[in-house]
């Protein structure tokens, strides 16, 4: 008798417990009981874990990510009649960085002072910028956002505009619980929509997973890009996502001296995150300030154009010795990391 | 093995005394109530009207005067009482932003301490809501982090655009680290006492004559403008670890 008791009360104590931590873990945010439907963000068969997860603090759901496709295709983020959304400077078929350009236009059709980078695989990224400068995913729509040669934009004007909307309150409830539209929600979905996208299916990943076969000449440049490329462009992200200066005189009339300006540090000076090759052959021009318009121009310069400087990276002290029919096979093989089911998958379109 | 189950509903005792939304004796609490007043020499601060002279001679007036609040504690003795992890962006120009309030145990403190600036976690989390909102023009967008406490202000030594000089002092990490804790007494045989159900009142006294020197000089002719972390930054933040003092205690208002 004595034992049932105690069984008894260890079982309530344990009921008891169990109520608290479920009454602890309850989302307020979602009183009504409405969750959003939450998504997996997929690890690519093989690929590393990316070093932080993005999503831990901003968990994914599909009304989050349309929440934030829809903000980044509009306009009012950017200062009334500029008509600049994120995807003015980023656009998909350019593998989400600008066509053509060395630099973007922005507000009155002011320049950018370096080249928009691509945009893709950045839940790999723990640093975003050409300098390294921004530290967090969600935080970084910030820069472009106010920046005056840009979208020219203040917080306080945009969540106006969108609390004006007939669509947004509904959407920001629809992904966040209530239709509260504040900066963090609107960062945090802007987030999830740029967070998914994720280049991971060129035909050099059919290779890979068996589906299709590399030319002769394909398979020739991999076996260069894997002598004398890889150390940086590491796979299968293709960057190994560091800061190195790669040997570019300076321009003179730029002088951006990259991550300097962010450490404050000698050492760091001309030193640029060193970009994917993912989606290469659709997002030139090339380099921080958009300096080459050619594959054939980039490898030109690591064959004989590489300035010697005292931060110059270490492995490029000595040109890369390439032939031209290297040269040539390495080209056929960049253009192999070419990826439309990326760009252009409906998904991430307007 | 017995034993072991007799002993089961004990420890879910203890639990529950552990947490404080289920307590079996509730402490008994008030608030306190912490009041900045900021100053230039013991003068409140006049934004845009005011004149005031540093001590290399310079005249200027202050338009802007925002820093930030964290990581408070009331002291009894060696014990510590935290305020729940909290934000507090102290800013002149808005009457709201001068003063925050928290709930305390009752009994007697005798010194309050807190952070000058927001914790390095805070600053590489991603987008941060209320007092951390970067709509409070607070949170540097180029090179991230949150500016821990600004003023800005005209002087015509100051020689550039408009005459207008800004310090905007940051950087959370390694050797560009300003984060300062502050520790204040209060003023002699003055205590705390907070007691059930009311507010007591801490007033602080922010000096803005602290920024320019001691131990560093900062001449507003030699540095106009402060906006990135770095040495510069650094000295102004080990001079305005000064300015704070604490003017008066007010017990049991209310």
């Amino acid at each position: 008798m004595k034992t049932r008791i105690i069984i008894l009360l260890c079982l309530c104590s344990s009921l008891a417990v169990l109520l608290i931590s479920a009454a602890d873990n309850r989302s307020v945010h979602f009183a009504d009981g409405k969750l959003p439907d939450y998504i997996e963000f997929k690890i690519p068969a093989g690929w590393p874990k990316p070093p932080t997860d993005i999503f831990a603090k901003n968990r994914l759901s599909e009304q989050g990510f349309q929440l934030g496709k829809k903000l980044f295709y509009d306009t009012r983020l950017s200062k009334d009649g500029s008509n600049i959304s994120c995807a003015n400077c980023h656009q998909q078929f350019a593998a989400f960085a600008t066509y053509d350009h060395d630099f973007s236009h922005g507000l009155n059709d002011q320049h950018t002072t370096r080249n928009a980078p691509a945009l893709f695989n950045l839940a790999w990224m723990t640093k975003y910028h050409w300098d390294g400068g921004i530290n967090h995913i969600e935080v970084q729509p910030l820069s472009p956002i106010t920046s005056p040669t840009e979208m020219a934009e203040t917080l306080e004007n945009i969540l106006n505009k969108l609390k004006k909307d007939s669509a947004y309150p509904k959407m920001f409830k629809a992904a966040f619980g209530t239709a509260e539209i504040n900066s963090q929600r609107m960062l945090k979905a802007l987030a999830q929509f740029t967070g998914s996208i994720v280049s991971s299916n060129s035909k050099y990943d059919k290779v890979l997973r068996g589906e299709a076969t590399f030319t002769y000449s394909e398979q020739n440049g991999y076996a260069v890009f894997k002598a004398k490329c890889a150390a940086c462009h590491a796979e299968p992200l293709f960057t190994d996502n560091s800061l190195r200066n790669n040997g570019l005189p300076i321009n003179e009339y730029l002088k951006d001296y990259g991550s300097m300006k962010i450490t404050g540090k000698p050492e760091d000076s001309l030193k640029f995150k060193v970009p994917s090759l993912r989606n290469v052959s659709v997002s030139f021009p090339y380099m921080h300030d958009g300096r080459f318009y050619s594959l054939g121009a980039v490898i030109e310069h690591y064959r004989n154009g590489i300035t010697v400087q005292p931060t110059l990276d270490p492995l490029l002290t000595k040109k890369i010795d390439i032939t031209n029919t290297q040269k040539n096979e390495l080209i056929y093989f960049l253009n192999t990391l070419t990826d439309t089911s990326m760009t252009k998958n409906p998904r991430f379109a307007k | 093995m017995k034993s072991f189950f007799l002993l089961l509903p004990f420890f879910f005792l203890s639990f529950l005394n552990s947490r404080s939304s289920i307590n079996l004796s509730p402490p008994k609490t008030g608030s306190v109530k912490i009041t900045c007043v900021n100053t230039v020499k013991g003068k409140p601060l006049e934004l845009n009207s005011g004149k005031y002279i540093n001590s290399f001679g310079e005249e200027y007036s202050i338009s802007k005067f925002k820093y930030y609040i964290s990581q408070v504690s009331l002291q009894r003795g060696k014990a510590v009482f935290w305020e729940p992890e909290n934000f507090h962006l102290i800013d002149e120009g808005n009457a709201d932003a001068l003063h925050f309030s928290f709930a305390l145990s009752a009994g007697n403190y005798d010194a309050l301490n807190f952070m000058l600036g927001v914790d390095s976690i805070h600053n590489v989390s991603g987008a941060q809501s209320g007092a951390l909102d970067p709509l409070n023009d607070m949170f540097w967008t180029w090179n991230n982090g949150y500016v821990m406490a600004k003023i800005e202000g005209y002087s015509p030594q100051a020689n550039i655009v408009n005459n207008k000089f800004e310090f905007h002092i940051g950087g959370f990490m390694g050797e560009n680290n300003v984060l300062k804790n502050i520790a204040l007494n209060f003023p002699a045989g003055k205590t705390l006492n907070i007691q059930e159900g009311k507010t007591s009142e801490i007033i602080i006294e922010a000096d803005i004559d602290a920024w320019w020197q001691q131990p560093n000089d900062i001449k507003i002719a030699r540095h106009p403008v402060c906006s990135s972390p770095g040495p510069l930054a650094k000295k102004i933040a080990d001079n305005y670890i000064k300015m704070f003092s604490i003017k008066d205690v007010v017990n049991n208002y209310n």
